[in-house]
């Protein structure tokens, strides 16, 4: 027979009630296991069979944790997404944008790239700019947003919001702005507009939410992989 | 797509409902709201304590350890009297719901 406890134990590691608490939910969902799986065998099937399909109930440990933590602890819906979300979201915008201002403030120059250059006109618009340093930090910031969020237990899509949000105010603004614009006002360079469009899109969009998620996305394998290993542990 | 508002309160009214029979333990519960539904709400077990938690804090449902007969421990919930008067109003509610949507051609052909 199977050690539920354990198992539940083990998936539910981390969870922040008290002890008790914790003991109580664990030996409660223990029984659940064991029942169904005990049903389950009586209708036929081997224990293993019968195990896998009690787990199969759960198919994110992780939200499920989160959602008897938050019942628990009265905690509502919505301060869990401003400390999942939000409160990393707004970090990783604020730094990111701050560290942009600097560089172009104080920073050295950007990379400039333009098409149908010649020696007198070397860009023609759009041109393509780029910060190296601001691009070279977003994998930090990325990071930390991660981490910030993972922390508050936030679900891998609040982890990975968290990581680009920096980029999504420019993705609605190249997305869904621009072309309106662009459809109501005359004075816009329409022979250019498409260009432009994908110019923009690569430098504010593509680009550095690559580079956030380049520091964002390592971060939130490691946080899960350590989160996975502690469970073992604790099992 | 059942939306997840209209899902949360199909499951607590649910639960009440189940529950005005008598105490019964989660896994219990689950099995008799699958039967008498016919199998049309069925609870896995994510979805089912992080919700019973939740209407136990709010004081509509009260749980309690129990020992079956096997000698396993169970936790059984039993409806407290703020549950019972939240019953009432919820199934008006819902029959209202059911009504006003019966009301609407499509629905009913849907």
């Amino acid at each position: 027979m199977r050690d539920w406890e354990g198992v539940v134990r083990g998936k539910l590691a981390g969870m922040e009630l008290e002890a008790d608490e914790r003991g109580e939910v664990i030996e409660e969902l223990a029984a659940h296991f064991d029942e169904t799986c005990s049903e389950l065998c009586r209708q036929g099937m081997t224990e293993e069979a019968a195990a896998e399909v009690a787990l199969s109930q759960v198919k994110d440990w992780r939200e499920l944790r989160r959602r008897i933590q938050s019942a628990k602890t009265k905690e509502d819906d919505m301060s869990n997404r401003v400390k999942q979300l939000w409160l990393p979201s707004l970090v990783t915008l604020v730094l990111s944008m701050g560290l942009l201002a600097l560089i172009q403030i104080f920073g050295p120059k950007p990379w400039l790239f333009g098409w149908n250059g010649s020696s007198r006109w070397p860009f023609v618009a759009p041109a393509l700019m780029v910060y190296v340093p601001w691009l070279l930090s977003l994998p930090l910031i990325g990071a930390m947003g991660a981490y910030l969020s993972n922390r508050a237990g936030g679900s891998r899509r609040a982890v990975l919001s968290s990581v680009v949000f920096p980029v999504l105010p420019y993705l609605a603004f190249f997305v869904l702005a621009l072309p309106v614009v662009a459809i109501l006002n005359d004075h816009i360079a329409h022979n250019i507009m498409s260009r432009a469009l994908f110019v923009g899109l690569f430098a504010w969009v593509l680009a550095p939410g690559a580079a956030l998620l380049a520091g964002g996305w390592p971060a939130q394998l490691f946080l899960s992989r350590r989160l996975h290993s502690k469970r073992v542990v604790s099992n | 797509m059942i939306g997840a508002g209209i899902k949360r309160g199909t499951a607590e009214l649910a639960v009440l409902s189940i529950l005005e029979d008598g105490p019964l333990h989660g896994y219990e519960m689950a099995r008799r709201i699958e039967e008498q539904t016919k199998g049309a709400l069925r609870f896995t077990l994510a979805a089912l304590y992080p919700m019973l938690y939740r209407m136990e804090q709010r004081g509509w449902i009260r749980g309690a350890w129990e020992v079956s007969p096997s000698g396993r421990r169970k936790r059984c919930y039993r409806l407290t009297p703020t549950g019972k008067k939240k019953l009432l109003p919820l199934r008006q509610e819902w029959s209202e719901l059911f009504q006003a949507l019966r009301m609407l051609k499509k629905v009913s052909h849907a």
